[in-house]
């Protein structure tokens, strides 16, 4: 699995498709507590650590639950974690419950890219 | 040669862009080309201190708002730029004040058009932008558009400068090219 991180729209899944050759078929995005990991790409799971914070559901547990279905995907996830903690309950767990996703994950990633400004830092 | 620097607030973006300027420019001219428009005390105080951390460095100050191209008329396009910042800019042109703050996407497009311009019309560039795109926050339209079209310009800038870094607690961290200190 190959992690990438980074800000918003600082070019992630543009990253992504042109070093993995995606199509647009290839990529789920997340909107909601569900994901298709039979995608070769899943974008902005920020967005689905939104919902399980909503719907009260552990995203880390969720992503442990589909180990298998994940092992050759393409995971893309916005880094929320740089600014001032946030004055509301929800935004913080949402702050929180991304930030211990995206640990889990790079752990568990084979190469991860942080993109800053469209170009990529390889963290792993 | 042209620079682009971004990172979170004072973590010494400006500090850095200052420094190269001052090696890039050599004996040739160095210009500070001023883009904040100062609304209240703190903007004041702000700009003082960062006037006192250019004093002596042989800055020459260029007032421009908006358009880059403008600051042709009076400087030598032959001479090093320090531009701080896209930021400010970008809000010059995306929340204008002659149109009382009204949003408006093709000033903003203009707007990074000319400092992509102005960065082939001169010799050396040294341009700072903020990173704004790492916080827990669901902001209303009109902000998240202004860090869409700041990242836009970012990217842009990212892709044709000779040398990106993001500064982090003064120290930057490269990610293209080579830092000419």
């Amino acid at each position: 699995m190959v992690l990438i991180i980074g800000g918003a729209y600082q070019g992630k899944l543009d990253f992504a498709k042109s070093t993995y050759d995606l199509k647009p078929e290839d990529i789920f995005t997340c909107s909601g507590g569900e994901i298709d990991f039979s995608k070769r790409c899943v974008d902005h799971i920020e967005e689905f650590t939104y919902a399980c914070v909503q719907s009260g559901l552990d995203a880390v547990t969720f992503f442990q639950a589909h180990r298998k279905q994940w092992q050759d995907s393409i995971l893309i996830c916005r880094d929320i974690s740089a600014g001032v903690v946030p004055m509301g309950a929800e935004m913080r767990a949402w702050r929180q419950m991304n930030g211990l996703t995206c640990r889990y994950l790079s752990g568990e990633a084979t190469r991860v890219s942080r993109i800053f400004c469209g170009l990529e830092e390889w963290l792993k | 040669m042209t620079v682009f620097l971004s990172g979170g607030a004072k973590n010494g973006k400006s500090t850095l862009a200052q420094e190269l300027a001052v090696k890039l420019s050599g004996e040739g001219k160095r210009y500070y080309v001023a883009t904040m428009i100062p609304t209240d005390e703190e903007d004041y105080a702000r700009i003082r201190r960062h006037v006192a951390d250019r004093s002596g460095l042989g800055f020459e100050t260029v007032e421009c708002e908006k358009n880059m191209l403008s600051c042709l008329d009076t400087a030598d396009a032959d001479g090093t730029f320090l531009v701080d910042s896209a930021t400010a800019l970008l809000q010059n042109a995306l929340f204008p004040r002659e149109r009382n703050y009204e949003l408006d996407l093709d000033g903003a497009k203009r707007c990074a058009d000319e400092l992509l311009a102005f960065l082939q019309a001169v010799k050396h560039t040294v341009v700072v932008s903020d990173y704004i795109y790492a916080d827990a926050q669901r902001y209303d339209a009109g902000t998240e558009l202004y860090r869409k079209c700041l990242a836009g310009i970012d990217r842009h800038l990212a892709a044709v400068c000779d040398t990106v870094a993001e500064v982090v607690a003064g120290k930057p961290i490269v990610y293209k090219g080579v830092l000419p200190l």
